[in-house]
């Protein structure tokens, strides 16, 4: 497998954002994001912090970095060209004035109903009850603001575009494919992982052969070779069983190579930009043939379209 | 059980509701609750593996957090109104649900290795066994503006402090019943050596007209009796010889203990059964009738997605693809009517006794009308350790035509539920099912009604459902952990 860096199968990218009066250029260029309105932007934290106003391209930035391995991403960013987000700049300020609201389990977050749920022993004193309330509200209230902070910043970087989503996507996957000391990722971040390959790997399938999504298993390859891939039973159990590293994400998938030509692309031996080597099955019982493919320079920027 | 797997299941089972075209919100849909945006397949499913401790709170909350931000980034940002209801993540921390640290153990899950019980030996009065004594004594009371009874149902003495278990009247000059509590301020108490107590009121974990009078100062563990003295009344004297273990073991019937092996998953869908017996018996009985049709209704928000909750209990490995308990699970749907469960097991063809009894009461056409008459029965019977749980019972009462039992909980090896294991629509603070037979033969589940902690014991309230229809003379409990369940014959002395 090769040694270059996941995303020199991509060009750069870029789009403009609100900041202050006017718009500002963000780009992506060779795996960072760059600020070009902003060339001095650790002095303007400074500020910032001295309780001057911090620039919105700046807050971008901040919140590329909080989540460059936020396995998060993945499970809320797209899934693949077709699976477009729609968030504005607007939908972002609308959000950081929204009131704080309770979590994604509801009123069901608690036990309801006739339970009366409290621990008030037969004589405890006020006082202790009154201190554990109030510290139960600052943890609260610390919360509150994690939330509203994280809110914010996924909605900024879903304001970025499909562009730069899909390099975020790359990004935090390359972080978790570096393997630990077992050849493997983390086990705490597997099921994510799983689920995000399989989130994207479903509809590129379904491309391919026209099997449906639901019927795609994905495994997490780990050690040397691409992986695997075989199409088993009939019917309501027919499966494609795929196994493929947590870096196809990034260096196939997020560089747009996961189909091309009918080949469905398991690795790129030997990437670059617009012209790559990559390795393709012609179907699932094939062995992976390399490949030659090569994108339009004058394409669209976010992601590229290659061809054969 | 498998943790990984649960995980993943869940996180797989989001993705494929996400590609779900049903799960998608119309920008002009209203939404009068905006909580839910997510499948109720993967709620089902989510709930159910935190239930058994497969998951814990913290990770649901941040995936269930990821699918509502990812299904509301793609269908529902159509104003700053709707992103500020349903934005919010529960994600930070120990989340909004929850408490800090790490979940405890679910409910009949052992303690993590190494831990140890809270304060003294649980099951210790410094240094003397646990006493529970059954009572069945009236305290009259009276003063210029009310009049009434507190009927005092048992003495429990536990680490926690020494208590009576008592139901009370109030009226009015008149003889109307009225509210208030009764004023056991005015109360004296003295023992068989001369000591003194005060009475103080608890109505933590009790339903209306019951209590815990607590004993203050905490009295001598081998007390013989107690006097107890409203203002301008005889004093009623209350023997404590007599202990729970002595009465049914003279009767013959100590607890009878057998052991079983109910996985998680098995144990969690019994209660989901249990929970769909008892809404019924809730509602007037003119309305039981429809209740399952009703969507969204009670029945039916219980029942729908359970077929995902079965799956994603077989993928955490706390359900064994061969257990039989989703098949009467599906069979109790059926018997119910209830659509959408989702579970894919072909109904089976025979039920436990209790469920069909239960199913008997709710398919009848009319109300029998027969309820009885308020009162109480004295109990103090202790069951075996049960999961890591000791069951007290300590009293069972009749008012306003429903029926009550009241209990104690103490930690006996293991430790109370973490009351943060919820489900929709199910009580998981206490994690025993129990129930109650009476003389003709009847099943009554026992419903969690009322729950207070005390350091290491809760004060709990079951609610019998149906309601006992007479005052029986004496009755059958049966209380069932996943490990071992135990039943226990009581003699029943109303007043």
């Amino acid at each position: 497998m090769p040694n270059e860096a996941w995303f020199t199968c991509l060009p750069d990218c870029e789009t403009t954002v609100p900041c202050g009066q006017g718009r500002h250029a963000v780009r992506w260029e060779a795996g960072s994001l760059r600020l070009p309105s902003h060339p001095d932007a650790e002095s303007e934290l400074v500020l910032a912090a001295l309780g001057g106003d911090k620039a919105r391209c700046v807050e971008v930035a901040q919140a590329w970095e909080r989540h460059a391995r936020d396995l998060s991403v993945l499970a809320i960013g797209p899934r693949g060209p077709e699976d477009r987000i729609a968030v504005g700049w607007a939908d972002v300020d609308a959000a950081a004035q929204g009131p704080p609201m309770p979590g994604p389990l509801g009123p069901y977050g608690r036990l309801s109903g006739p339970m009366q749920p409290g621990s008030t022993s037969l004589a405890r004193p006020p006082a202790a009850a009154m201190a554990r309330a109030a510290a139960r509200r600052r943890q609260l209230q610390g919360e509150r603001d994690q939330v509203r902070l994280r809110r914010s910043d996924m909605l900024s970087l879903l304001a970025l575009g499909y562009g730069f989503q899909v390099r975020l996507i790359g990004q935090v996957a390359a972080a978790h494919a570096a393997p630990g000391h077992d050849g493997q990722p983390g086990e705490h971040g597997r099921p994510a992982l799983v689920a995000a390959i399989a989130g994207r790997l479903a509809p590129v399938a379904e491309q391919w052969l026209g099997i449906d999504p639901d019927q795609v298993v994905v495994t997490l390859h780990g050690g040397p070779g691409w992986g695997s891939c075989e199409l088993t039973g009939r019917g309501e159990d027919r499966r494609l069983r795929v196994s493929l590293p947590t870096g196809w994400l990034a260096s196939v998938w997020a560089c747009g190579l996961a189909l091309v030509g009918r080949h469905l692309v398991v690795a790129v031996p030997e990437p670059g930009w617009p012209t790559a080597r990559v390795l393709g099955l012609r179907s699932p019982a094939a062995e992976p043939e390399p490949l030659d493919v090569h994108a339009d320079p004058d394409g669209p920027a976010d992601v590229p379209h290659w061809e054969i | 059980m498998n943790r990984e797997r649960a995980e993943t299941f869940l996180r797989l089972l989001a993705e494929a509701g996400l590609r779900e075209p049903t799960v998608s919100l119309p920008p002009s849909t209203p939404r009068p609750t905006p909580f839910f945006t997510a499948p109720t397949g993967l709620l089902q499913a989510t709930w159910a593996l935190i239930a058994v401790g497969a998951l814990d709170l913290e990770t649901a909350e941040a995936i269930l957090a990821d699918v509502e931000l990812a299904l509301v980034a793609r269908h529902g940002l159509t104003g700053p109104s709707r992103l500020g209801r349903l934005g919010l993540l529960a994600r930070a921390g120990g989340g909004l649900l929850g408490g800090t640290g790490p979940a405890a153990p679910g409910p009949g899950m052992p303690a993590p290795a190494g831990a140890a019980p809270k304060g003294t030996a649980p099951t210790q009065t410094g240094g003397a066994p646990d006493r529970y004594v059954p009572v069945g004594r009236v305290v009259p009371f009276r003063d210029e503006t009310a009049s009434g009874e507190l009927g005092l149902m048992s003495y429990a003495h536990t680490a926690a402090g020494a208590r009576l278990t008592a139901v009370w009247q109030v009226r009015d000059p008149l003889g109307r019943p009225r509210h208030g509590v009764p004023p056991v301020g005015q109360f004296t108490v003295t023992d068989d050596r001369g000591g003194r107590y005060g009475l103080v009121f608890t109505a933590g974990g009790r339903t209306q007209s019951t209590c815990d009078l607590s004993l203050q100062p905490d009295p001598p563990a081998d007390i013989r009796w107690l006097d107890i003295t409203a203002p301008g009344e005889p004093a009623v004297r209350v023997g404590l010889d007599r202990g729970a273990d002595d009465e049914t073991r003279a009767d013959g019937r100590s607890p009878q203990v057998s052991r079983t092996s109910q996985s998680a998953g098995e144990h969690l869908l019994n209660r989901v059964a249990e929970r769909l017996l008892t809404i019924a018996p809730e509602f007037p009985h003119e309305l039981r009738l429809q209740l399952a049709a009703v969507s969204p209704g009670p029945v039916f928000n219980l029942a729908a997605g359970l077929g995902a909750a079965v799956a994603a209990l077989e993928a955490a490995e706390a359900l064994s693809p061969l257990s039989p308990v989703p098949a009467r699970l599906a069979a109790l749907c059926e018997a119910l009517r209830v659509p959408g469960h989702g579970i894919t097991a072909p109904p089976a063809p025979d039920l436990p006794e209790p469920w069909l009894s239960m199913l008997s009461h709710y398919h009848r056409r009319r109300s029998d009308g027969t309820r009885p008459g308020d009162g109480f029965a004295a109990v103090g019977a202790a069951l075996p350790e049960l999961d890591g749980l000791r069951l007290v019972l300590l009293g069972l009462h009749n008012f306003d035509g429903s029926t009550w039992m009241d209990a104690l909980v103490v930690e006996a090896g293991g430790r109370l539920p973490d009351r943060r294991h919820w489900a929709p629509g199910l009580d998981m603070a206490f994690p025993l099912s129990v129930w109650v037979r009476d003389g003709s033969g009847r099943w009554h589940v026992g419903r969690p009604a009322g729950w207070q902690e005390n350091d290491d014991e809760a004060a709990l309230t079951l609610r019998l459902l149906p309601p006992l229809t007479r005052s029986p003379g004496r009755i059958e409990v049966l209380a069932a952990g996943r490990s071992a369940e135990a039943r226990v014959t009581l003699p029943l002395e109303w007043r």
